[in-house]
């Protein structure tokens, strides 16, 4: 479990995490979205200790990150995965990290299976692909078998095979009862992978909860019917609310399909399309985080 | 505080990258190369030297001549050790692997002097063994390894250039660069070089009391101040150093 209670870091006049309280949950994964620029990484870097908080508090597991005695063995994590030094093997990289930890050398042969590196063990970091240091970046989280797991963006850049095995990995993870937290600037990303999301903008939270709650809001039910401008009037006093969808379409909200559908036969109306369609969990995204973007372009 | 997993990472990590060791090797090969070079020219000095001059050549001196260049590189093998995880970045995941800082910084300092006081050892007594014998050869005066201000050199210059290894690491915390670390250290180790060309006040300054020059000076015979001020000075300078780069490692965002 992480918990953020109250987490701000300002730089100067620039408040980049603000506010910051909420709570992921073991045995699910959780994805921790925001535009580029919303304070995720600092968030993060603060969970792990290596930024101090301006103020508020970041606990795993009921624990600051600096009063863990062996903390690969509690958190892991990858927030860079190109930081391995170049010329330093993967298996030397893996194999410093488990010593500081006292975890025996067997735990970085393991590892290396896990994410399928054991062939490119001995090759120096410098000349791994994106997807190879991805996969070592992952290894070294894993190294300590932690309960708690924190990935920053740990899909970018890797290719359709890759991104599968690591949702697949994160899912399995999860399902062991781990608490594992991913960040991501895309909805699309973690939609397919995660149980709940938080939402963040301009480092403050604009929302949380089970990803089923996020694709709820906003259906809309199309309507095409030669009768769009009388059966709108009749929609409207039937309390939903009608927006003209250009030609003979008309797009309510407030009302369910099927009890479009009645109204329409109760009042003999005939209709062409009578669909239901649920805004995207990437619209719902958008929606929500519009306000909060740092750069964004002009609408 | 000295945590033997950590001493053991930062081991694996001395040992896993080129220029740490490169440099290690080349501290030693440097050493012993300007043990031979400034014994080979001061031999021939002493061949045309006048007898006064010859009353006052001091063999030993020149045998370690050398040592000036030797320190520079001595420190940045200390400013290695920190700076190759800001330049990699890997100071982050070194750093959540470790958790206190503390213990990072302990480890670093005692794997730096572990590091260093071999490749000192090595380096002096090469250079020693060397420069000597280089002017015994060439029929000029050496000092023999009984004689006390031999055994000052062989057991106090090691000591040294170990604690100029930490003076490195201090720097690279401090400004989390190796060049600018190494630029720094260079420069400031050889400020004294200015002392000759500086009016009176400042060139005792930098000559007495500027902190390398204090311990070389001492190592030598030559100082003005009793021993035990001089390696205080010295000993205290670092010190310092390394305080005030746990300072702000522990306190700064990594």
């Amino acid at each position: 479990m992480i918990q953020l209670s109250g987490l701000t870091k300002r730089y100067g006049d620039k408040v980049a995490v603000d506010d910051l309280s909420f709570t992921v949950p073991p045995g699910l994964v959780t994805g921790f979205l925001g535009p580029n620029g919303a304070g995720k990484t600092t968030a993060m870097r603060m969970i792990l200790g290596l930024d101090v908080p301006t103020a508020g508090t970041a606990t795993v597991n009921g624990r600051a990150h600096h009063e863990l005695v062996r903390p690969l063995r509690v958190i892991g994590s990858m927030l860079d995965a190109r930081a391995v030094h170049p010329q330093r093997t993967a298996y030397k990289h893996l194999l410093y990290l488990a010593q500081t930890n006292g975890l025996p050398v067997s735990r970085v042969h393991e590892v290396l299976d896990v994410v399928g590196l054991s062939e490119a063990a001995g090759r120096k970091a410098g000349g791994f692909s994106l997807g190879m240091s991805q996969r070592l970046g992952i290894a070294a989280a894993l190294l300590g078998d932690p309960p708690v797991l924190l990935l920053d963006e740990p899909v970018n850049g890797l290719d359709p095979e890759g991104v599968l095995w690591i949702r697949t990995l994160m899912r399995g993870l999860a399902a062991e009862g781990r608490t594992v937290l991913v960040s991501s600037h895309l909805m699309s990303e973690v939609a397919l992978t995660a149980d709940r999301l938080v939402i963040i903008g301009k480092g403050r939270l604009i929302a949380q909860g089970e990803i089923g709650e996020f694709t709820g809001t906003g259906a809309d039910v199309v309507v095409r019917t030669p009768d769009a401008a009388a059966f709108a009037r009749r929609l409207e006093l039937s309390g939903a609310h009608v927006r003209p969808g250009g030609g003979d379409e008309l797009l309510v909200h407030g009302m369910s399909a099927p009890d479009v559908g009645r109204l329409a036969a109760a009042e003999g109306v005939t209709l062409y399309e009578l669909t239901t369609r649920h805004a995207s969990l990437e619209e719902a995204f958008m929606e929500l985080t519009r306000d909060a973007v740092e750069y964004g372009s002009a609408r | 505080m000295i945590d033997a997993g950590a001493l053991r990472a930062e081991w694996t990590k001395f040992t896993s990258i080129r220029a740490t060791m490169v440099l290690s090797l080349a501290t030693v090969v440097v050493s012993a190369t300007f043990g031979w070079l400034f014994a080979n020219a001061a031999a021939g000095e002493y061949a045309t030297a006048t007898a006064q001059e010859r009353l006052d050549f001091q063999p030993l001196d020149m045998g370690t001549r050398g040592l000036f260049i030797v320190q520079l590189l001595i420190s940045a093998l200390g400013v290695l050790v920190a700076s190759s995880e800001y330049g990699s970045g890997t100071m982050h995941a070194s750093l959540a692997a470790v958790g206190r800082r503390g213990r990072l910084v302990a480890a670093k300092t005692l794997i730096t002097a572990l590091t260093a006081l071999p490749v000192s050892v090595a380096g002096v007594w090469l250079m020693y063994t060397i420069g000597q014998s280089t002017l015994a050869a060439n029929g000029a005066p050496y000092v023999s390894p009984g004689d006390p201000a031999a055994v000052r050199l062989l057991l106090l210059a090691p000591v040294v250039l170990t604690l100029l290894s930490l003076f490195g690491l201090a720097l690279a915390f401090l400004l989390r660069s190796t060049a600018a670390a190494v630029n720094v250290s260079t420069g400031f180790l050889l400020v004294p070089v200015l002392a000759s060309a500086s009016p009176g006040f400042l060139r005792n300054l930098l000559h007495t009391y500027w902190p390398n020059m204090a311990a070389f000076q001492t190592v030598s015979g030559a100082s003005e101040l009793p021993p035990l001020l001089a390696y205080g000075l010295f000993a205290g300078f670092i010190v310092v150093m390394q305080l005030a780069a746990f300072a702000q490692f522990k306190n700064r965002d990594a």
